[in-house]
């Protein structure tokens, strides 16, 4: 009964421990026990660390208490214990809709394992890489597993493509014809028609995808074919682990292999000296090779700070094509397809209403129609334009506006051309009287303070004076036909 | 003065959890995205919005909840001033996260790319994600486009604030959950009289718990003021 002291464990800290404290720093543990020893996993050093130096002493007491008779022996570790391994393991197959997070495993995985050119050695699933790391070495998660000599069950599914991304669901718009027929190329005609494809463009306009087309097209021509994806903050990561490691010349071979390398968002090389200077000779070494590139960037090469310039020019060497934000009717195509995606009936005049007020990216095009399709799951509703208003009154909406106390003050004093001073005063009279209780009850109305702090904020009264003003007011709106002109306006001045 | 009881831990346990939440139907959508966040139905990624006191910390974290052993609670309130990469580092390893007060470290270039590489590596290691912000993707003063972008992928969901009979519902419905009667006229007198963000409110809640346990009061307005002072 491996881990039943430290349930009993983790059940005492839940009651001990603040919640937030609790969630944050325990529950992510996973455990494993063997004999004497309970190893605790925690995600990074950072964790460990702060669990070994906050928690441990507690957790050992703990444990002093549940099985005094033979306590075992706590341990900390970075990495993930066997039950999230085994649970991982027996998780079904992806389903269709979320299948575009379903990576497998890190693209370079396996580089430590040197192949030929089509056979690409990485390593089961990224998280199989720091089971119980036993030394720093195994605690560099993607080599580990390489550096263990595990070979891969399945090399197709290792390369990162996401298989939902491909030319057939990719909206075409004036916006992306170019870059379009660009990678269509690239896909028909590898290493040939345009080395490196750069795509450029704000982001959530659909680079990424393009990319993955011309991946999953180049894997389906041939399915040996070794298509590394990724994003380049792995690249950086990766060159670092083999630098510490001391396996750089796998790291060279690895990604120097492939038949084409697909690196997303190549501003984050910007400032990393050697990163640049380690893609720089990978980039050259495809090149020569004929091994595809595709890269990806949210600007113009050279306009990226912190580049180097030759890597710059080479950007230059192939095609560089911008990708536009998508237009009205694009937009509108756009949501249609992910509608039918996720076979849902999408009326034309809701689309419509959605593509009209989300015009930045299509990712948000992407939640707003996620939301949409929320509320209908929930509700039973078909998606209309009702619907889809009652939806995305959430995000579309201007946010509340935060009413302050001062605010108040400030436009009510304005309004009855009087001070604000005059509003704290101890004064009396009608002219200042009628617009303070006014104001207390605005305040009352639109903020969330007690009558207490209400009644602070008028130079320190009490808050019977408060509710004596709410209750005043409220009566002379219903008799004073000034009162509730005046009333009216402020609020309207105040909420609009 | 006769010898108070010592209060022993033997109160309701009351944490965060989806049966300690007293949802109004505008949420209904929302909870069962949250509780569908751990299972295979989940979206990659949620995003709820709203003021102070509209219950965003309390649903990320019974979201965690059902997801024991897996899951990481980020309040970036707390935590907004660790060094970052390394905090998040290798937490996509989880099932689910849910990060909090993202409006807190908004605009700090640190963070938003380290969030960003997180948002990447969870997507391919298939972790979900919940954020929770004071104010909707397109509001929050987030630098980094790319991490606006992403942040707005999934469903954007807005918590409204409880208004003053919200309140008193929540904090009788909390009381209940702790095995504490709290009549009517305490909830009235509490969300009047004690300061009035939730956090403060559960605080207080927790005191009159303690209180009237050690003392084996009930819970009165005369109790409730002599312990409170007011």
């Amino acid at each position: 009964m491996p881990d039943v002291i430290w349930q009993q464990c983790i059940s005492r800290l839940q009651d001990e421990l603040p919640s937030q404290q609790f969630n944050t720093w325990i529950r992510p543990l996973q455990s494993s026990q063997d004999g004497q020893q309970l190893t605790l996993f925690a995600p990074n050093r950072f964790i460990k660390d702060f669990v070994s130096d906050k928690f441990a002493p507690r957790i050992r007491e703990l444990l002093q208490q549940i099985a005094p008779a033979e306590v075992p022996r706590l341990a900390l570790e970075i990495g993930q214990g066997r039950d999230l391994e085994q649970a991982r393991a027996v998780q079904p197959a992806r389903s269709a809709v979320d299948s575009d997070n379903a990576f497998v495993a890190p693209a370079v995985s396996g580089y430590a394992v040197s192949g030929g050119a089509t056979a690409l050695r990485s390593v089961a699933a990224p998280r199989m890489q720091a089971v119980a790391p036993q030394s720093p070495r195994q605690e560099f998660g993607l080599a580990a597993p390489a550096l263990r000599g595990r070979s891969a069950p399945d090399d197709t599914q290792q390369q990162n493509l996401v298989d939902t991304y491909t030319f057939d669901n990719f909206v075409e718009g004036k916006s992306n014809q170019l870059a379009l027929a660009a990678a269509r190329q690239v896909a028909e005609n590898p290493g040939e028609a345009y080395n490196p494809l750069f795509l450029y463009g704000g982001v959530g306009l659909g680079k990424t995808h393009l990319m993955h087309a011309v991946g999953n097209a180049l894997k389906h021509q041939n399915p040996e074919a070794k298509v590394v994806y990724l994003h380049s903050e792995r690249f950086v990561a990766d060159m670092v682990k083999a630098l510490q490691l001391n396996a750089i010349s796998d790291f060279k071979r690895y990604y120097r292999s492939v038949d084409a390398l697909l690196i997303d968002d190549i501003q984050f090389f910007a400032k990393k000296d050697r990163s640049q200077e380690e893609f720089f000779h990978t980039f050259n070494a495809l090149l020569e090779g004929g091994q595809q590139m595709i890269l990806t960037c949210d600007r113009y090469p050279k306009e990226i700070d912190g580049l180097e310039e030759r890597l710059k020019s080479r950007f230059g060497w192939g095609l560089t094509v911008a990708v536009e934000p998508p237009e009205l009717e694009t937009r509108v195509a756009i949501l249609m397809n992910k509608a039918a995606q996720s076979r849902i009936i999408l009326p034309p005049d809701a689309a419509f209403f959605i593509a009209q007020r989300i015009r930045s990216n299509v990712r948000e095009l992407e939640g707003a129609l996620k939301r949409v399709i929320a509320s209908a799951n929930f509700t039973g509703r078909p998606v209309d334009v009702d619907l889809v208003k009652e939806s995305l009154k959430d995000l579309l909406a201007l946010q509340d506006k935060q009413v302050s106390l001062d605010n108040i003050q400030r436009t009510v004093a304005e309004y009855y051309k009087i001070k604000v001073a005059d509003l704290m005063s101890r004064r009396r009279s009608r002219s200042v009287a009628r617009p303070r209780q006014v104001a207390m009850a605005l305040a009352k109305e639109l903020t969330n303070h007690s009558l207490p702090e209400i009644g602070d904020s008028f130079g320190g009264r009490d808050h019977t004076t408060v509710l004596h003003a709410c209750r005043k007011i409220k009566e002379l709106r219903e008799t004073n036909s000034d009162i509730r002109e005046d009333y009216k306006n402020l609020l309207r001045s105040l909420t609009t | 003065m006769p010898a108070r009881q010592l209060a022993l831990n033997v109160r309701l346990r009351d944490d965060a959890t989806f049966a300690s939440f007293l949802g109004a139907a505008v949420h209904e959508p929302l909870l069962a995205a949250l509780q569908a966040q751990c299972m295979a139905e989940g979206e990659p990624t949620l995003y709820l919005f709203g003021p102070a006191g509209s219950g965003k910390s309390h649903l990320l974290q019974a979201a965690c909840h059902l997801c024991p052993g897996s899951s990481s609670y980020l309040p970036l309130a707390d935590l907004g001033n660790l060094p970052a990469a390394e905090l998040l580092g290798g937490l996509e390893g989880q099932r689910l996260l849910c990060i909090d007060d993202l409006d807190r470290v908004a605009g700090q270039p640190e963070w938003e790319e380290a969030l960003f590489h997180l948002f990447n590596r969870a997507r391919e290691n298939r972790c979900r994600l919940v954020f929770a912000a004071d104010s909707s993707p397109r509001q929050l003063p987030v630098l980094l486009a790319d991490l606006r972008s992403r942040l707005g992928w999934g469903p954007v969901f807005q918590l409204p604030a409880p208004d003053d009979a919200g309140m008193q519902a929540i904090l009788q419905f909390r009381a209940r959950c702790r095995g504490l009667d709290m009549p009517l006229e305490v909830s009235r007198f509490l969300v009047s009289r004690a300061p009035r963000d939730m956090a403060s409110l559960m605080h207080v809640l927790e005191t009159l718990d303690a209180r009237s346990l050690a003392d084996q009061r009930a819970l009165t307005v005369p109790f409730v003021k002599g312990v409170l002072g007011l």
